[in-house]
């Protein structure tokens, strides 16, 4: 695959073919997925049906889960389909808060993506009990806070397995040890893991975990659930019973199809994953050698293999995203926001870091579809802007 | 007598082929989402320029009572509209977050003048700190030569190639009033692509370059406040012991006639809504407001006309010779009044009328012109 199977389905202004450095925030549809989409779009039976034109409908459900469940460990029955990343997390843990008997403690990250944290936040006007783990600058957790913390009153520890800004890896099965040692159950927001690492989900001791098709080059529209046997839950979307009573609504085959396509490909997965980190170390490397007083957020740290956070002192991160987009690079400061506008992040505020700091900072999440060619244009544009954006604040100044 | 080279931005019957036009420079233009900024944009990028459109997200709507789009700016639907343009003409937008600017530089003062007893004017602190400033470094930043926004302004280069601000075409529409702050510095990076134009050919303009919002309302009062609900917005934004209720004394004898219920709800030369429990011959104003003591003063019309006021934070564009006589606007919707201007070192001045001005009012900003051009002006003292 090469990035002119993309360049004319998006082809930016003024003639400049587009650089697309904002994977985190969610893939281009992989090129084989697209020329299978007028196919996938003929099965538009309805699953739920019991005649012949349900057939296509229900095997690719079927496959997809099947394939998703080989994946991931487990079995292909404790998956459910949803909406996406956000409808999942959502489903777990309004679920456990309404079928937790006499439990009524959360754990939960501080670094949470929102889906995760407006929930807790709406769980406690209902008289949920939450504390947030603390996570350093480097973003590693203070465990010694879950230790001092959890109790035989804890429902459950909510923790992502890859931050979305930083891609540092959680520590997980330490997590869940002590979740599973005072009876309480884990739950993973494995949205950004997906694709980019190994998931064990029984090694790693994770009794629910949420999934979205869209960040793994796939149609977007599709997430998954993984429920364990046994772990307490109650669906969040009530109807015709779908998804084994515990997701209603009619399924979206043609986002799901999508899905289960890009995980057959997992034999793929490894190696590309190995590119985009070889190309990621170099590109840091070249920034920092290159650019003065920029810093890499957890750059000793077990991270994702394609995203690359940084502080450029003294750059603004808005004005940079701008001055790059301009050029057709995208990029993005922090998570991206509905709005189009955007606070400074809220995952670096919750590090320590200071908001000046937090407007300084700028997200690289890499992908299959980049090369060297296109880092090496993205590096030149970011040495020319990051110095003139320095050289005018010394003069306005 | 100074001649002007006015600033034109003549309309190209014909659109411009985008693959041949030869940049006249980059113009970051500051776009509301209304008719007025989307117009600006679209003649600089028919004209000739590279532009790049940008709103400043200054208010969180989802948090306020305001009805979106109701006359107000930069809500989400305001952005969506100026996107709408930016995408019709094909150049760059964004959307940039400048609440919390916005917080400390405009809502706080806002409402700490009226706490002060004073009538704030907000807008004045938005192109200050806002348009003028922030949007300057941006403009700097983002790589741009010149900075555009939809003012009804005109800006003029005299005999000695420097640039001055004079009023719009549109004389009933002129916003330089707003504008008295602005660094005369960067008026040769400033551009104010309608200010030529009156309001029904700018919306003429929008009808046949099928922008969306040619119909739109205009913005009207504060854009933070719905329906002109000050004394609602200050009590909503304010700890409730900072506004207390007191009373209401008569000028000058001192008797008392009424209370009120904060003195946020008045200002100078107010008829209407006083609340008087006395019932007095003549029509009463407001004369005074005293917020250490926490009391509004009313009397009869003739206290509210003065012949001289003092203004601070001054700012000039052009020399003024002490007994040249000027036209002075207390308010926007003043046309002005003559008067002689002494300036002081400090930043002060004093403002000497020839015949007595309706209420000159603390908080609003006197603003001096020589003829249509804009001298400069300051904030009036308590």
């Amino acid at each position: 695959m090469n990035i002119s199977d993309t360049e004319t389905n998006h082809r930016f202004d003024h003639n400049l073919s587009l650089i697309y450095l904002d994977h985190n925030a969610t893939t281009p549809v992989h090129p084989e997925v697209l020329e299978k989409i007028p196919l996938w779009a003929q099965y538009w039976g309805n699953p739920s049906s019991i005649h012949k034109v349900s057939r296509e409908p229900k095997s690719i459900l079927r496959e997809t889960r099947k394939s998703l469940a080989e994946l991931l460990g487990v079995h292909p029955l404790e998956l459910i389909f949803t909406s996406g990343g956000s409808e999942s997390n959502n489903t777990a843990i309004k679920g456990m808060f309404h079928k937790s008997n006499k439990r009524n403690h959360y754990l939960v990250s501080s670094i949470e993506h929102p889906s995760v944290l407006k929930t807790f936040e709406y769980l406690k006007t209902l008289g949920a009990e939450v504390d947030y783990i603390p996570v350093n600058q480097e973003g590693v957790f203070d465990l010694e806070f879950v230790k001092h913390k959890i109790s035989n009153r804890t429902a459950m520890v909510s923790c992502m397995l890859a931050n979305n800004e930083t891609g540092v890896i959680s520590p997980l099965s330490e997590i869940s040890k002590l979740a599973h040692s005072v009876g309480a159950y884990v739950h993973s927001d494995c949205v950004q893991a997906l694709g980019k690492i190994p998931i064990h989900l029984e090694e790693l001791g994770i009794d629910m975990a949420s999934f979205s098709a869209h960040k793994f080059y796939s149609l977007k529209g599709t997430g998954v659930l993984y429920h364990k046997r046994g772990v307490p839950f109650q669906n969040l979307i009530h109807g015709g019973g779908q998804e084994r009573s515990r997701r209603s609504g009619t399924e979206n085959i043609l986002s799901i199809a999508s899905l289960g396509y890009m995980v057959s490909k997992k034999d793929q997965v490894l190696e590309k994953n190995i590119k985009v980190k070889n190309l990621r170390d170099d590109m840091e490397r070249e920034i920092i050698s290159s650019i003065s007083d920029v810093r890499i957020i957890g750059l000793t740290q077990n991270r994702l293999p394609n995203t690359s956070s940084l502080f450029i002192d003294g750059v603004d991160g808005e004005t940079l995203l701008m001055n790059l987009d301009m050029h057709g690079i995208c990029v993005s400061t922090g998570a991206a926001c509905s709005s189009g506008s955007q606070e400074p992040s809220p995952v670096l505020r919750a590090m320590g870091y200071s908001r000046q700091e937090a407007q300084s900072s700028l997200r690289l999440s890499l992908g299959w579809l980049n090369n060297e060619s296109q880092i090496e244009y993205f590096l030149e544009t970011l040495k020319k802007v990051v110095l003139r954006i320095r050289s005018i604040k010394e003069v306005t100044l | 007598m100074t001649t002007y080279q006015p600033q034109t931005f003549q309309l190209n019957k014909t659109p411009t082929d985008d693959t041949k036009r030869k940049s006249k420079g980059r113009v970051l233009v500051a776009m509301s989402g209304g008719v007025d900024s989307s117009v600006a944009a679209a003649l600089l990028w028919e004209q000739g320029y590279d532009v790049v459109g940008i709103t400043m997200q200054v208010w969180d709507y989802t948090q306020c009572e305001i009805e979106e789009g109701a006359g107000t700016c930069c809500s989400s639907i305001d952005v969506d509209d100026a996107r709408s343009v930016a995408e019709r003409m094909g150049f760059p937008f964004y959307v940039m977050n400048c609440e919390a600017k916005f917080k400390a530089q405009v809502i706080d003062p806002f409402l700490d003048a009226y706490l002060q007893g004073k009538t704030p004017l907000p807008c004045v602190n938005c192109n200050t700190y806002l348009k003028f400033d922030h949007l300057v470094q941006k403009m700097y930043e983002l790589d741009c030569d010149y900075l555009a926004t939809g003012h009804y302004a005109q800006i003029v280069k005299n005999q000695n190639d420097i640039s001055q601000i004079v009023i719009s075409e549109d004389d009933w529409k002129d916003q330089t009033y707003f504008l008295f702050t602005l660094k005369p510095e960067i008026l040769s990076r400033v551009l104010f692509p309608i200010g030529h134009l009156k309001k029904p050919q700018v919306r003429e303009i929008a009808e046949t370059r099928g922008l969306l919002n040619a119909r739109k309302k205009d913005s009207t009062g504060i854009c933070f406040v719905g329906d002109g609900k000050y004394a609602e917005f200050v009590e909503q934004h304010v700890s409730s012991d900072l506004l207390k209720p007191g009373v209401i004394k008569k000028y000058p004898t001192g008797e008392i006639v009424g209370e009120h219920r904060g003195i946020h709800h008045f200002t100078i030369g107010q008829r209407k809504g006083l609340g008087l429990t006395k019932t007095e011959p003549n029509p009463q104003f407001v004369i005074k407001i005293d917020a250490v003591t926490n009391t509004v003063w009313v009397g009869e019309e003739e206290h509210l006309f003065y012949r001289s006021t003092q203004i601070q934070k001054s700012n000039w564009f052009d020399h003024i010779q002490p007994e040249e006589i000027l036209n002075v606007k207390v308010r926007y919707m003043h046309k002005g009044s003559p008067a002689r201007i002494q300036k002081n070192e400090d930043g002060t001045a004093h403002i000497e009328f020839l015949e007595p001005v309706r209420a000159i009012t603390p908080g609003q900003a006197a603003v001096v012109y020589r003829g249509q051009q804009l001298l400069g002006g300051g904030w009036i003292r308590s």
